[in-house]
């Protein structure tokens, strides 16, 4: 019977082999070999990290790097929680066709939507001009080309990414729980805040780490909107390949954006534990 | 006490009236609910039973018409601020939070210092049986459990009055027992006012010390479950509490009818029934007797008693009881049931005669077919 069981068991697993196979190939090796090269080349040992964390340069594009990925949660945690809640109270017809906003954005090619945000922020660009045509402002804004074009562009991309866990998340919400809060003498503030946050924590977190993740290694938004002064770490990685053909300094940065990304991850799955909706629900 | 009881009541409802857009969900109803008691709203769905707690509770804002608290108007009182204990049919736990902590929050709210807060939990924990599963979070309670840490989440910072919106509606039969007497007993032993929804009659009547039953939007039946059961104010309250027998007849004069062949007779109403008055009679099923020939004519029949000449049509046992439907010679079908230890079965095919007690006869002179034919 238990060897039955056992065999049978063996038979799913073999389903994975395909998917592990390709990633095996496609994924994991190539990794392994980037991690190798930046202990060997130019020659073994630790090197290209040493020259990376004694380079004022690198440790500020570091930071930067950081600095965006933690603006761009924020901003679109803080934009994407409306959005998200809206979609859920909106009566069925209109929060799908809210929904459908939100994924057809996402939908349309990345590039396009990065040269519109640059056509619109530049210093003759629609925004400027408006503004400038009311009388608000005597000079163009500076938008792009630096932190606030990217940050602008960056959130509104990885706003979808927010409101897709958040509005699941919501849903499974019982209104009447609010209620309930409500007529046990909490104020709508407390409702909020006590009841309401906590019980979209899952959804919260789980969009907000996507959107850090993804911010930290993204390229194409912040090549095209950033400026010089504050690159962020994948345009380093290709300056320092397309360049110098510097491999050794490109996949140090690599591994160290991979470490930092696991890191966050491990933290991530520490705080989520004490969710409802983690694993220890069930014990 | 009594006294002030009956002149100042909690709460009173005043011409409330809720539409929703053309539809009227409760139509000008008034009601005056007593400090301490145990009423229920009673009506099948979309009857404005729920509609009516949701507005006393805040939830929903009535188009017109008052809700006073001790005098008071509870319009434009948010729900948090109206004091009042609520339990939901779904329970409405928060997921997130320990029984304890579920109990505790209406206390947390309010700032009650820890010492105090623990010891309140610590006791209605006791009330509600719930010791034991005081750190678990409600996911892992079961139904019956869950709708406890509920009532003891609405009893705990004491409120004048709760809420109860059909609490027990999602539990099986047995479970849903066993609750209902817990409930008389915390009723009994806490005196709190209890205002509960229902569309249970057996419910109603195992629980409540008066029930307002709702139709349509308005209270057609108000009192007592023995009141409203033995003499229902019209013919949709006898129709829609228990059984009844409904026998359309032809007034003759202000006490008496003509059925078939026979007069039967019934007691002079408060607004006189007219001569020949289309009217309605109501017997209760057990208040039919069902008689063979020669009982009848063993037993002489006496002067506050009517009788009627039927055929069996069928007999069905169902343990305690006999339920016997007769067809009278114009098709008139009747319901009879007699306890089964005193009687044996009848034969279907058997002639025979129904009697029953002019007093125990209700007259109805107005009422829609809709009334008498249960959906």
């Amino acid at each position: 019977m238990s060897l039955l069981l056992s065999s049978r068991k063996w038979k799913d697993l073999s389903l994975l082999f395909p998917i592990c196979l390709f990633l095996g190939i496609f994924f994991l090796i190539p990794l392994v070999i980037l991690l190798i090269k930046s202990v060997t080349v130019p020659s073994f040992g630790l090197g290209n990290f040493y020259e990376l964390l004694a380079t004022s340069t690198y440790i500020k594009i570091l930071g930067n790097t950081f600095l965006v990925a933690t603006l761009v949660t924020v901003f679109a945690v803080l934009l994407g929680f409306p959005l998200a809640w809206c979609i859920t109270l909106f009566p069925k017809g209109w929060g799908r066709f809210l929904l459908n906003v939100v994924l057809l954005s996402m939908w349309t090619s990345l590039l396009a939507r990065t040269y519109s945000w640059l056509v619109l922020l530049q210093s003759s660009g629609v925004l400027n001009k408006i503004l400038m045509g009311i009388g608000l402002i005597d000079q163009p804004l500076e938008l792009v080309h630096n932190l606030s074009g990217v940050i602008i562009g960056m959130t509104y991309i990885m706003i979808p990414f927010v409101v897709l866990p958040l509005q699941a998340s919501m849903s499974t919400i019982d209104p009447m729980v609010l209620q309930a809060a409500s007529i046990c003498g909490a104020s709508a503030r407390s409702v909020f805040f006590k009841i309401f946050i906590p019980l979209c924590k899952p959804g919260i977190f789980s969009g907000a780490l996507m959107v850090f993740v993804m911010s930290l290694g993204y390229y194409v938004t912040p090549a095209l909107l950033g400026g010089v002064s504050n690159m962020m770490l994948p345009e380093f990685i290709v300056q320092q390949i397309q360049n110098f053909l510097n491999w050794g300094v490109a996949s140090a940065s690599a591994s160290i954006l991979i470490a930092v990304t696991l890191v966050i991850f491990y933290i991530y799955l520490k705080v989520q534990s004490d969710s409802p909706t983690s694993s220890n629900k069930g014990s | 006490m009594t006294t002030q009881q009956s002149s100042a009541p909690l709460v009173t409802l005043k011409l409330l009236n809720k539409e929703y857009g053309r539809f009227t969900a409760v139509n000008k109803i008034n009601l005056e609910i007593q400090q301490g008691e145990f009423l229920t709203f009673l009506g099948s769905s979309g009857s404005g039973k729920s509609t009516t707690l949701s507005m006393i509770a805040g939830f929903e804002t009535p188009t017109s018409g008052e809700i006073l608290l001790h005098n008071k108007s509870l319009i434009n009182v948010p729900s948090h601020k109206r004091g009042i204990g609520m339990v939901f049919q779904h329970y409405s736990l928060f997921p997130h939070m320990s029984v304890r902590d579920n109990i505790g929050f209406p206390l947390d709210i309010r700032k009650t210092p820890k010492a105090e807060r623990n010891k309140k939990v610590d006791d209605i924990l006791k009330l509600v049986q719930l010791e034991d599963f005081a750190e678990r979070p409600p996911t892992l309670l079961s139904g019956g459990q869950k709708q406890r840490v509920a009532i003891a989440r609405a009893l705990v910072y004491e409120p004048e009055i709760l809420l109860m919106d059909e609490p027990l509606g999602a539990l099986d039969k047995k479970l849903r027992e066993d609750l209902q007497d817990e409930l008389r007993q915390i009723h009994k032993r806490l005196g709190i006012t209890i205002i509960y929804v229902t569309h249970d009659q057996d419910e109603a009547m195992r629980l409540s010390e008066r029930i307002a039953i709702f139709k349509e939007g308005e209270i057609v039946g108000l009192g007592s479950g023995r009141n409203l059961y033995d003499s229902p104010p019209n013919a949709f309250v006898a129709s829609f509490l228990g059984n009844s027998n409904f026998i359309k007849v032809r007034a003759v004069s202000t006490s008496e009818a003509q059925f078939e062949q026979q007069t039967l007779k019934f007691r002079e109403q408060t607004t006189p029934i007219k001569t020949q008055a289309d009217i309605l009679l109501m017997v209760r099923p057990e208040n039919l007797h069902v008689l063979s020939e020669q009982q009848a004519e063993q037993e002489p029949l006496t002067v506050e008693m009517n009788q009627i000449a039927a055929t069996v049509e069928e007999t069905v046992f169902l343990g305690e009881s006999y339920t016997c439907s007769v067809v009278t010679e114009s098709g008139q079908r009747l319901m009879s049931k007699y306890i089964s230890k005193d009687h044996c079965e009848i034969a279907a095919g058997t002639d025979i005669v129904v009697r029953w007690n002019v007093n125990h006869t209700n007259v109805y002179d107005q009422w829609k077919q809709s009334d008498i034919t249960k959906a």
